[in-house]
């Protein structure tokens, strides 16, 4: 069974029903791409699996290993391995950033990691992203450049560790350097213990990261499924004749 | 050191009927020098004059219901036997080296302690009684009272509740630093109410030119369940206190204010200072205790170039009102005032804030900005927040801002989405809220009170009922 198993999901915000019926299995170890035009419901998707309380699932199941964590609350799902690196990090003034992370991990870890080990591998995690020293000294996302925030949430998948990731748009607002960064900063952590799904509006973070499956949604519904070259079908022609399909 | 005033009568007066007999026997008896009498009963003739404050009639306490929070039937407190009092631990108590530290209780300075090198480089802290009949008289005699209803100085004080103080102050204290004497250790001033009354509380502290102090103003007790009272929102204690300090030009004053009182006490208190040339003035209060605080940090800006930064927290909860309201007087060009207050409610639980930033016609290239923040956790809780300006010259730059608000439903959810339990995720928005304020506060051990203090309120708060704004609006549904 596959580590993350959406089921025929449906999904409702602010009384109006975004997603409608979504099935999709993510297995440890892949990576799978997630394309779509804007308002095609990826975000509400992503959403979905994190817990937010604004999106209501109304049918079908969301099953991490097996266990079905719809009812779950947002901080259950993260501490259970489920990541989500969201597409507009949020900004949370005057909350230190380093204590903010070592909160995190700890919670995640369910144990106090002493400060020493934590510091080291955050400086680790934040020379790998390129990320300077003066980080630790700022409030969470406050004052952050678009660049500054993808990078920073890819720095707490990095001490998170989690099972399932799943990153919303980490692309967008990123120049060609950022990009480069950031995703090799993510094909670091990929492995045989981390199922990733990158969620696209465009192919080239997909030059980094090379799916194994893509799937096209459009109207809340996964519209087309197939390798790492549909990916590049999609450039060249884009997503309207799937409209006239869907 | 110790002065007390003796009682004069066996049945204490209550306030509201208080006699010029009584203050000139108060006066006489504690030995005052007849210039301080004459000063009390002049204070006192403006007192017979003035009405109670009323929210009809007072713009200024027009959301405290004065006669219904404050007990004016209440007695003069008597003082204490100092072998008798058990004094719980304040701020005070944990300073480091301070330079000096003053502890006044029920209306009498008990003691006075000045670290022996500071005294030696001139640093006096006594009694006010004792400066007026000292070396230092004429300073005392030149300011006491210069910023309020009495004396010369720039400001007179409508509020009765001054000319209270000014005609009955009971246990003072004197700082005087002179010029060019940078005290880098605090001074501590612990005021304790362990007796139900009236309280009247007074500091006079005196920078001279290019000097240089800190002061701790800590006012702690009040918590006294036995005692008989009027009504069920009037206390058994009122403290009505007035600190004026003078900032002689150039020099630098921080003015830190803790408010950890019972639930007996209704505190009154205006922290007026005068700022020179050039001089600056800091204030920051947290005001955590009591069941009623009406708090007025002032500055009057009186000379070219002199700054006022006032900046505190308060963090009321069920049966608490607060009323915070900071003036800032540019009475001189180019000076400046930066105003930040940040507060938090539960309960049932009441905030004013009415900051006041006045720009005189004179007072060319004044830069002026003022804010206050509030944050309603629970249902129940109200906050009134309006910031004042009132400009008569056109040549300034002036900047305000107020919100009221509850919990962002934004920042739970990303502090939740990373694993962070709600509990965990409200404490960390609620210490980052207050953040802005408590990262500006210089001595270490103030700042750790304060945080330990918010940590308490936060602990007393039901997690559960606590208020989300929605968090729809700007999430992205694609």
């Amino acid at each position: 069974m596959a580590e993350l198993s959406i089921r025929d999901l449906t999904v409702r915000v602010d009384g109006t029903d975004i997603l409608k019926g979504v099935t999709l299995d993510l297995e440890k170890g892949k990576t799978l791409a997630l394309m779509g035009p804007n308002g095609s419901g990826k975000s509400t998707l992503a959403y979905a699996i994190a817990g937010h309380p604004a999106y209501e699932v109304t049918g079908g199941e969301i099953l991490f290993k097996g266990e079905d964590i719809t009812e779950w609350t947002p901080d259950e799902r993260n501490r259970a391995g489920v990541f989500l690196a969201m597409q507009y990090p949020v900004e949370v003034p005057g909350v230190s950033l380093t204590n903010f992370l070592r909160t995190a991990v700890n919670a995640r870890l369910e144990e106090d990691k002493p400060v020493r080990e934590f510091m080291g591998e955050l400086r680790t995690a934040m020379s790998d992203l390129d990320v300077d020293e003066s980080f630790l000294q700022r409030s969470v996302n406050e004052g952050f450049s678009g660049g500054e925030k993808k990078r920073f949430e890819i720095l707490q998948m990095a001490l998170l560790r989690p099972e399932v990731a799943v990153l919303d748009e980490t692309d967008s607002g990123l120049d060609v350097d950022a990009l480069r960064i950031v995703s090799e900063g993510i094909d670091r952590l990929r492995g045989p213990d981390l199922g990733v799904l990158v969620i696209t509006h465009y192919t080239r973070i997909l030059r980094y990261l090379t799916p194994d499956e893509v799937h096209v949604m459009l109207g809340g519904r996964i519209v087309a499924s197939g390798g790492p070259e549909l990916a590049d079908e999609l450039e060249e022609h884009g997503y309207e004749h799937y409209a006239v399909s869907a | 050191m110790t002065t007390s005033t003796a009682p004069t009568t066996d049945t204490p007066t209550s306030l509201d009927a208080i006699t010029e007999d009584v203050v000139l026997d108060r006066s006489t008896a504690a030995g005052e020098p007849s210039w301080m009498t004459d000063r009390r009963l002049a204070a006192f003739k403006t007192w017979l004059d003035q009405d109670w404050p009323n929210r009809r009639a007072d713009e200024y306490w027009r959301n405290t219901p004065f006669d219904r929070l404050v007990d004016v039937t209440l007695p003069l407190v008597e003082p204490v036997d100092a072998e008798c009092v058990e004094l719980a631990e304040g701020v005070v108590d944990t300073l480091e080296s301070p330079a000096a530290t003053v502890t006044v209780v029920d209306g009498a300075v008990l003691s006075i302690r000045v670290d022996e090198d500071w005294a030696d480089r001139g640093l006096v802290v006594e009694s006010l009684r004792d400066a007026a009949a000292g070396p230092c008289a004429g300073v005392v005699s030149e300011h006491l009272g210069s910023l309020t209803t009495t004396g010369t100085g720039s400001g007179r004080d409508e509020d009765r509740t001054i000319s209270t103080n000014d005609a009955l102050w009971d246990a003072g204290v004197f700082v005087h630093v002179p010029a060019e004497l940078e005290v880098t250790a605090p001074i501590g001033i612990q005021t304790y109410a362990t007796r139900p009354g009236v309280h009247l509380p007074r500091v006079l502290a005196v920078a001279e030119h290019h000097a240089r102090v800190t002061l701790v103003l800590e006012h702690l007790g009040g918590d006294l369940p036995d005692a008989p009272r009027a009504s069920r929102n009037k206390t058994p204690v009122l403290v009505d206190e007035v600190v004026e300090v003078i900032a002689r030009d150039s020099s630098f004053v921080d003015v830190i204010s803790v408010n950890e009182h019972g639930d007996d006490v209704a505190f009154l208190s205006l922290q007026k200072a005068g700022a020179h040339r050039d001089a600056t003035v800091r204030h920051y209060s947290a005001t955590l205790g009591g069941a009623t605080v009406r708090l007025r940090p002032e500055v009057d800006l009186l000379g070219p170039g002199a700054s006022a930064f006032p900046s505190g927290i308060y963090f009321a909860d069920e049966g608490q009102h607060f009323d915070v309201q900071p003036y800032m007087r540019h009475i001189a060009p180019r000076a400046t005032s930066d105003v930040l207050y940040k507060g938090a409610l539960q309960g049932k639980s009441r905030a004013v804030f009415r900051g006041n930033v006045y720009v005189a016609r004179e007072a060319v290239g004044t830069t002026t900005n003022e804010n206050n923040r509030n944050l309603i956790l629970t249902k129940g809780a109200r906050a009134d927040s309006t910031p004042f300006l009132e400009i008569e010259c056109a040549d300034i730059t002036a900047g305000h801002g107020s919100a009221t608000g509850q919990i962002d439903a934004r920042h739970l959810f990303y502090l939740q989405a990373r694993g962070l339990r709600r509990e965990q995720a409200l404490r960390l928005i609620v210490l980052g809220f207050f953040n802005e304020v408590l990262e500006q506060i210089t001595l270490p051990s103030i700042g750790e009170r304060t945080l330990a203090a918010i940590e308490r309120e936060i602990d007393l708060a039901d997690l559960d009922q606590v208020n989300v704004s929605a968090g729809r609006v700007d999430t992205p549904r694609d």
